[in-house]
């Protein structure tokens, strides 16, 4: 942070941090989901018609920016939108819970099985996500930054052949997991690259190879040249997400060129950090269940300064929160920054 | 649109009133002039809405005789906060129908485990105590401490001796221990029933969903 930097817009501010440009203060971003069940009353979009209507979609998203103060507005909530496309079952789930794919209905089960649907950008769960950011785009112009979201495939592998079956063949047979995932890599560049015509200006790219079950060795084998791929491929900025703690393949994750990585509270701000080196930037990671869903506005705030303190270019909550979390506690990541700097400045 | 106002610090959520529309329910504390206040409040603004808060704030101060403050805010008579007996209240508010008149639980209840009425007496100054008129027996003896301890968890109440509980304040709440009683026989279905509630919406990685 730069003190002579003028006034920026959140979009800009946005775009500037995942750059590791200078910026007039660290912007609050959110790469997953802040939507709670109190701001799907306030605009009238509950779930799970949020997640399958573009104009319920755009309204829930935009209470990120309007109402909690964030410098982006992310309207894809769920992580079901394209296996809901590629034919996953989906259990809708009601307004206090998520979507999730029945992954114990897997629909693949052979690389040859594989097969990404001639309608699948067009299809209800797909479209939904690019008419509401053509939506946002329109209304919000170029005040804040709008981000999309197109999964990896490897959670796609999850959502489409199970967990189970996937990591068992990433085990036995790494060759036959390297082609699957290969073929599920058009599915993410297609729905980014649509995301992008439709106006998104960064997309979050969730790829759970998550630190309960997945190494960092195990990244390195199967993801790294993809991410490397996809940050060629789809030309805006990207946000790599992955749970759990990953300090062991932060390395590897800031070779990719990927913009940013949002990471979860299970690694420390300064550690990370060290890790990255500055070869990407770093979005979170505000703890989400015990944290923002379960304490006060003092322990919010401080996970904030934590992040600030340590350099962290983007701060937010570590992933999608839960939906009955206080608005109260959102406010104060926002609130969080903008007091740490004005303090910074004085 | 609803408009987003600075109501106080959130201590319960409803995320869904299956009574109305679905719409989530929520309880604010204020303190103001040092007293603490509550507000229920609700972020829909469909039709009806404003009626159903009126209908849980009622039912608040039926079961835990609640006073009405100023500008809809509700507040014990003896000005204390008393968090988690009102946490359970707003609960068992919610769930009380709109077409229901809600009332007062007795100081009374048939333990099924005691095979026996329980009740509680009212000795003054917020002290009750458990007790049961019936056979004194071991088994009873285990229950009526066991449901003293639930008074305590569930009401933030001091525990006297083995069977009398205080509260804090040192002023009499008859019908919020009548509402706590109900639930003190099985202290930890309470906690769980509030945990499951709790736990529902936290979105869990691909790899750790079902």
């Amino acid at each position: 942070m730069t003190e002579s930097i003028a006034l920026m817009t959140s979009k800009k501010r946005v775009l500037a941090a995942l750059k590791r440009q200078p910026v007039d203060r660290t912007p609050c971003c959110n790469p997953t989901s802040v939507a709670t069940v109190e701001l799907m009353d306030l605009v009238d979009a509950p779930f799970p018609r949020a997640n399958r209507e573009p104009e319920l979609m755009a309204r829930l998203a935009a209470t990120g920016y309007t109402e909690l103060g964030f410098d982006s507005i992310m309207p894809v909530f769920s992580i079901i939108q394209e296996s809901s496309a590629l034919g996953c079952k989906i259990q809708w789930e009601q307004k206090d819970n998520w979507p999730t794919v029945k992954m114990r209905e897997p629909i693949w089960q052979e690389p040859d099985d594989i097969e990404i649907p001639s309608d699948f950008l067009t299809h209800q769960d797909t479209s939904c996500v690019l008419e509401a950011i053509k939506i946002l785009r329109k209304e919000f112009g170029d005040e804040v930054a709008i981000i999309g979201k197109t999964m990896g495939p490897w959670s796609l592998g999850y959502h489409c052949f199970g967990v189970e079956p996937f990591l068992l063949m990433s085990l036995d047979d790494p060759d036959r997991t390297k082609l699957c995932l290969d073929r599920m890599k058009k599915a993410t560049i297609d729905f980014g690259r649509a995301q992008i015509e439709a106006g998104a200006d960064a997309l979050c790219l969730p790829d759970h190879a998550t630190g309960d079950l997945v190494s960092g060795e195990y990244y390195d084998r199967y993801l790294r040249e993809l991410h490397i791929e996809f940050s060629q491929e789809i030309p805006i900025p990207l946000i790599l997400h992955i749970c759990g703690r990953t300090v062991d393949r932060m390395d590897y994750i800031a070779q990719t060129g990927m913009a940013a990585f949002h990471y979860d509270s299970k690694n420390q701000p300064l550690e990370s950090m060290e890790e990255v080196k500055n070869r990407i930037s770093l979005v979170g990671n505000i703890n989400n269940p015990e944290t923002l869903f379960s304490k006060g506005v003092e322990e919010v705030t401080s996970e904030v300064e934590k992040n600030l303190e340590a350099g962290v270019q983007l701060v937010g909550p570590e992933c999608a929160i839960p939906l009955q979390t206080s608005i109260e506690n959102l406010k104060a990541i926002t609130e969080g920054v903008k007091n740490w700097h004005r303090a910074q400045k004085n | 649109m609803a408009v987003m106002t600075d109501i106080g610090h959130r201590v319960e959520l409803v995320p869904m009133d299956t009574h109305f529309h679905d719409i989530t329910i929520a309880l604010y504390q204020q303190v103001i002039d040092e007293r603490p206040m509550y507000c229920v409040h609700s972020y829909s603004s469909i039709n009806g809405a404003a009626e159903r808060l009126e209908g849980v704030r009622a039912a608040m101060m039926v079961l835990g005789e609640m006073q009405a403050a100023v500008e809809d805010l509700l507040q014990f008579p003896c000005g204390h906060d008393h968090v988690l007996p009102i946490r359970r209240l707003f609960l068992e508010s919610c769930k009380i129908p709109p077409d229901e008149e809600p009332t007062a639980r007795p100081l009374q209840i048939f333990d099924k485990k005691a095979g026996t009425e329980v009740a509680v007496a009212k000795l003054g100054n917020g002290t009750y105590e458990v007790h049961t008129d019936s056979d004194y027996g071991v088994n009873v003896d285990k229950r009526l401490r066991v449901i003293a301890g639930g008074l305590v968890k569930l009401g933030q109440l001091e525990a006297t001796d083995a069977f009398k509980v205080t509260f804090e304040c040192g002023h009499d709440h008859d019908a919020l221990l009548g509402l706590l009683l109900v639930r003190a026989p099985n202290v930890r279905a309470a906690v769980r029933e509030q945990e499951q509630l709790a736990t529902r919406g936290v979105l869990s990685a691909p790899s750790q969903q079902e």
